[in-house]
């Protein structure tokens, strides 16, 4: 089974396939980094995961279906995920007033992607950001303490600015952000 | 008195030079002057408990490993999967204090004389894995990873795996067979982790803040630390704080620091004009306490205990008075339905089916009955399940339908087809007829 | 013995005192007191998972319930199962509430129904009605996994017996529980199926009716059927089988396990080819060149068999009592005879291997057994067949419709046999080309409509039960050795029929001829492990 990946992200491959005792460690991994590479984890992504760790394809489709992060539908550009349980559900305006403001500016529905290619949301479990509520993850970065004007403002500069927002497991790292949103709210200098 | 958070005002905390430019690494390399089972005596000393909810003592943990039997690599995995709702402050001392971490990391190995260490990062923490990535890239660079560790001849390696969004990889034997790259789902235990844990080797497993104490207990003795907070919850405690308060965050703490000066003073009280309804303490996990349940409680793991809670992982979540107890319930069973990692029959089934019943009364289509049956399926999935997943998903339900039932019977007798409706109708109409 | 006694571990279980060996699970234990311990995922030949909760049972001084199929005995541990404890009891009637409340209760339509675990525990443990009102979720219903199985993913308890079979038995791991929570599902991967050797051992596996035999589904209630315990005759390996038999027909197979050989699968080619042993037409009427007589009339024909130049062409699939009166005949009459089993050898992938044996040949080692052939079947039957092209022999015995093996059945070997100066065909399916190829046909029973002994490859004593009705023109194979024996003024045996014949050889097979029944009872359960002489 071949699937189509650059060569860093091949290099990257044989990387993680090593960084492990055990080579089927490297699913995860190798998984996320299909994603990051096709959009979404494909039956031929699953089966060309399976076959670089060893494992049968079900059981690494075990995987794709069992962990919230991985698709195997495409995503739109910007792939909003509001955390809905309870402190961002309670804090501020509360995190449904924030899936309206991001279905309305974007017009899109929750689990579709827009008309445009640019968006797509959901609502997910808590995120870890309980204290700056309600929030929500843009591709893998968090944008905290959100009102229904800050969200439209970040879909504004979204926009504008064209970030790329995503952590890539191929670079091992996280992608150029919005110029003056810093990737963390969880610590302010007071 | 800061433990945890020493430094996280430095921006140059997150490298080397800035970390051992306020003491970084003495205590590692104190330790490295220490025997091994000696910094395992200091552990047990300082009375530490183990902060990822359970509180089990650290040191006695540890000494499991002893006497060591030399035949197969230890590991040692670090918890990082912090999903606990109202938790995050495992994802502070990443960002803030990487090197804290690895330092605490250092020294537990040395004590365990592990082999290899394990980050499990929750995957949607990805700028805190950034952090870390770098700080390990780092401590590589500057010898304080590898091989041949300071020239002591001690070689340790830090591995940084990333989760890929399931609550239940938090709990330690699911957590394991994430890494091996298995579904996550806990094991059947015996055998323990400490006999065969990850790879089938001997594995210790400490959250993140649990380790972050070691570096302080190893510089400062066990005894310095165990006087600090209280008796049997020594240390301080990171607390984290949400909810209807003015100033949401997360607060280091002494054991033992009154539950309501925290709330008044550390978190700035309620926001304007409201009052307290009531405070799930220990991240979504535990029984919720009634305001009137707070007075005179302490935080530290037996004062809440007392009061019939829990301090958990210390994931404050406060609710005021605007706060619709049936939604809260909603909002949690909708949490754990969807986390259940699908194993057991009863968690499985009885999730959904608590989740089921709740959305129905909050679609105004309760029955009278449904808080006995809520409370029932409850019991049924308590004590009966493979991990703690179940006992602890049912403790928030128990307590809210108990502490808040008026509000459920109050929403059910809305219900134009409940009984209680069609009584009180009845009733209406048969005093009118007379 | 001796060695296991020192490992011995001393526990009470519903307050009865137990020994087992050190590293039994209480489940294994509770056996030995008869407290069944109810369950859905525990399977002794897999892997331990505990996810049902069904077994549940109380050990003092445990904070709570342990399951029994995951925790070992310990010295002077208190178990309680539910017939002593009401704690145990209410857990399993509420894991029984919690497993069915997804259920969709098709029992009316499944095929499970009647053998189904979870009909049988909640009538005996549960026995209330849901107080479950929501509505149910939905899931995929009649999904095929492959050429021989179907799913329905709402019948399905999660139990994943079936994914650890495909994962440790047969390592081809085409199954998979997909998502997570109740959304949790058995599935394959798209493009892959569910098809190994030994497919059909999961919908046995399934305590529930989300795997069903394509084959037989919808073909009737379990309740309408007969059900009888025999084995399998299509290797050697002679696995326990359970069949459910119909208006003369098998219409369900399931493996039999079997505490002896520790045997709990069954190969496909076993399960679903049990037919192919099953004659489309019987044959009911003796012939002399194709002419109807009677059989005393075909009996008169055969004075040239008492003669050194005769040969005797054994099918594999005959029983001991055939081989045995084809042994007492021929020293009697012929004792210089040829004698070769038809056996024809396989080759087997490594998979086959785990349980399939490298022959077709389900009974040759009862003619080892008896010495009527040597070590190598093979090459006997090879030399014979030579023979017979060659005309090296003048009369020739072909008993039991595989006494040729098909593939053998070229025409050059037909044309030898109708060469021949005189051949006999014993046989029970009326379309076989042994039929026209012999001088004189005698009609006889097909496997399944005579019972007897077989013996293993693994020199196990089995008994294969009579299934099928049979005509009473006819007569099991050995009997016609019998006959003409008599008629040739010799008496070598005087059964009258299967069960008689069986216990005459068990008598002169067993040490212990004290109580034949019982040793049958033992045969037939799990059969008996013999030495050959």
């Amino acid at each position: 089974m071949s699937i189509n990946l650059s060569s860093e992200a091949l290099v990257r491959v044989e990387e993680l396939k090593n960084y492990y005792p055990s080579k089927k460690s490297a699913v995860m991994p190798l998984l996320q980094l299909v994603q990051e590479e096709l959009g979404k984890i494909s039956e031929e992504g699953i089966l060309w995961v399976a076959e670089q760790v060893e494992m049968s394809p079900v059981h690494v489709r075990e995987l794709v279906t069992f962990y919230s992060m991985y698709t195997t539908k495409e995503r739109g550009q910007y792939h909003f995920q509001v955390c809905r349980t309870l402190s961002c559900a309670v804090m501020g305006e509360g995190s449904k007033k924030i899936c309206q403001a991001i279905e309305k500016r974007c017009d899109v529905k929750e689990k579709a992607v827009s008309a445009n290619g640019l968006w797509s949301f959901e609502q997910v479990e808590c995120l870890g950001s309980c204290g700056t509520g309600p929030m929500c993850e843009i591709n893998d970065t968090y944008f905290e303490n959100l009102t229904t004007e800050k969200i439209t403002e970040i879909i504004n500069l979204i926009e504008q600015e064209k970030p790329d927002l995503k952590f890539s497991t191929k670079k091992d790292a996280l992608g150029s952000g919005l110029k003056n949103y810093s990737p963390s709210a969880v610590y302010t200098k007071e | 008195m800061k433990i945890l958070l020493k430094g996280i005002e430095f921006d140059d905390n997150v490298s080397v030079a800035g970390y051992q430019s306020r003491g970084g690494y003495e205590s590692f390399r104190k330790a490295l002057s220490m025997s091994p089972d000696s910094v395992v005596d200091e552990v047990k000393k300082s009375g530490l408990r183990g902060r990822g909810g359970a509180g089990f003592p650290t040191g006695i943990k540890w000494s499991f490993f002893i006497p060591r039997k030399t035949e197969k690599p230890i590991y040692l995995i670090i918890n990082a999967d912090e999903s606990e709702p109202g938790t995050f402050k495992d994802r502070l001392i990443m960002e803030r204090n990487p090197h804290l971490l690895l330092e605490g990391i250092l020294c537990g190995a040395w004590a365990l004389q592990a082999q290899k260490t394990f980050i499990y990062i929750r995957g949607e923490y990805a700028y805190p894995y950034t952090v870390m990535k770098q700080a390990i890239k780092e401590c590589y660079e500057k010898g304080l990873l590898g091989q041949n560790i300071l020239g002591s001849g001690f070689s340790h390696d830090v591995i940084i795996h990333r989760g890929a969004g399931a609550y239940i990889c938090g709990e330690e034997t699911a957590l394991m067979n994430s890494l091996e790259g298995k579904k996550g789902q806990p094991r059947l235990k015996p055998p323990f982790p400490a006999g065969y844990g990850l790879y089938g080797m001997p594995t210790n497993i400490n959250n993140v803040e649990t380790i972050c104490n070691i570096p302080f207990i190893v510089q400062n003795g066990g005894d310095a630390y165990f006087k600090i907070g209280v008796e049997k919850s020594s240390g301080t405690k990171l607390i984290s704080a949400s909810g209807h308060i003015k100033k949401p965050g997360i607060y280091e703490v002494e054991m033992g620091y009154p539950l309501l000066d925290f709330i008044n003073n550390e978190c700035g009280g309620m926001l304007e004009g409201r009052k307290i309804k009531c405070i799930i303490p220990g991240g979504s996990s535990t029984p919720v306490m009634t305001g009137e349940e707070l007075v005179g409680v302490n935080l530290d793991y037996e004062s809440m205990r007392l009061a019939g809670s829990s301090l958990g992982c210390a994931g404050f979540m406060v609710l005021d008075d605007t706060a619709d107890m049936v939604e809260v319930l909603l909002n949690l069973t909708k949490f754990y339905a969807h986390e259940s990692c699908g194993q057991c029959t009863p968690c499985r089934e009885g999730g959904h089916w608590i989740e089921k019943i709740v959305q129905r009364i909050a679609d105004g289509q309760g029955r009278p009955e449904d808080i006995a049956l809520i409370q029932s399926v409850c019991g049924q999935i308590a004590g009966h399940t493979i991990c703690a997943f179940g006992d602890t998903m049912v403790m928030p339900y128990q307590s809210i339908l108990k502490k808040f039932a008026s509000e459920f019977e109050a929403k059910i007798s809305l219900n134009p087809n409940s009984l209680v409706a069609k009584s009180k109708r009845l009733a209406v109409l048969q005093e009118n007829q007379l | 013995m001796n060695e296991q006694n020192l490992d011995l571990i001393t526990l009470t279980i519903d307050d009865l005192e137990v020994s087992v060996p050190k590293g039994t699970v209480i489940i294994e234990a509770a056996k030995q007191v008869h407290a069944k311990i109810p369950h859905y995922c525990y399977h002794k030949s897999l892997s331990i998972v505990g996810n049902c909760r069904m077994c549940q049972v109380e050990v003092e001084g445990a904070p709570k319930l342990m399951i029994a199929c995951h925790t070992q005995v310990q010295p002077g541990m208190k178990v309680r199962t539910h017939q002593t404890s009401d704690k145990v009891r209410e857990a399993q009637a509420s894991t029984l509430e919690m497993i069915l409340i997804n259920h969709p209760l098709d029992c009316t339509v499944c095929d499970q129904a009647g053998h189904c675990k979870l009909q049988d525990y909640h009538f005996e443990y549960n026995a209330q009605p849901s107080r479950f009102i929501e509505t149910k979720v939905s899931k995929v219903k009649a999904e095929p996994l492959g050429p021989t199985v179907m799913l329905d993913a709402e019948r399905c308890i999660m139990c994943t017996r079936c994914i650890r079979f495909c994962d440790e038995v047969t390592k081809t791991s085409e199954l998979g529980m997909v998502n997570r929570g109740d959304r949790s599902m058995i599935s394959i991967n798209p493009g892959k199926e569910l098809n190994n050797p030994f497919s059909g051992n999961v919908v046995d596996l399934c305590p529930v009716g989300a795997l069903t035999h394509k084959q037989w589904r919808f073909n009737t209630r379990i309740w309408y059927t007969k059900q009888v315990d025999t084995i399998c005759t299509g290797c050697s390996t002679g696995c326990s089988v359970k069949l459910a038999i119909r208006d003369n027909q098998v219409v369900h197979v399931k493996s039999r396990p079997n505490s002896a050989t520790k045997q709990d699968w069954l190969c496909d080619e076993g399960r679903y080819g049990f037919h192919r042993f099953i004659p489309k037409h019987h044959l009911k009427d003796a012939s002399v060149k194709q002419q109807v007589v009677s059989i005393a009339d075909a009996l008169n024909n055969l004075e040239a068999l008492k003669s050194n130049d005769t040969a005797f062409l054994l099918a594999p699939d005959l029983f001991l009592e055939d081989f045995y009166l084809v042994k007492k005949f021929r020293e009697s009459f012929a004792p210089e005879a040829q004698v070769a089993v038809a056996y024809r050898g396989r080759s087997l992938t490594e998979l086959e291997k785990i349980l399939i044996s490298p022959d077709y040949a389900a009974n040759f080692r009862s003619a080892q057994y008896l010495g009527l052939i040597s070590d190598n079947p093979e090459s006997d039957y090879q030399t014979l067949l030579n023979k017979i092209y060659n005309q090296e022999i003048k009369n020739l015995v072909l008993v039991g419709d595989r006494a040729i093996d098909l593939q053998d059945l070229n025409s050059e070997i037909v044309s030898a046999i109708t060469k021949l100066s005189l051949s006999v065909a014993i046989i029970a399916d009326a379309d076989s080309a042994l039929r026209t190829t012999c001088n004189v046909v005698l009609p006889s029973r097909s496997v399944y409509q005579k019972a007897g002994l077989m013996i293993s490859n693994k020199l196990r004593l089995q008994y294969s039960e009579r299934l099928l009705d049979f005509d009473f023109s006819t007569h099991p194979h050995w009997r016609y050795f019998e006959m003409l024996a008599s008629k040739f003024g010799k008496s070598i045996t005087l059964a009258k029929e299967d069960r008689e014949m069986t216990l005459a050889l068990l008598a002169e097979i067993n040490a212990d001829p004290s109580d034949l029944n019982t040793n049958l009872r033992l045969v037939r359960k799990q059969g008996l492990e013999i030495a050959f002489q």
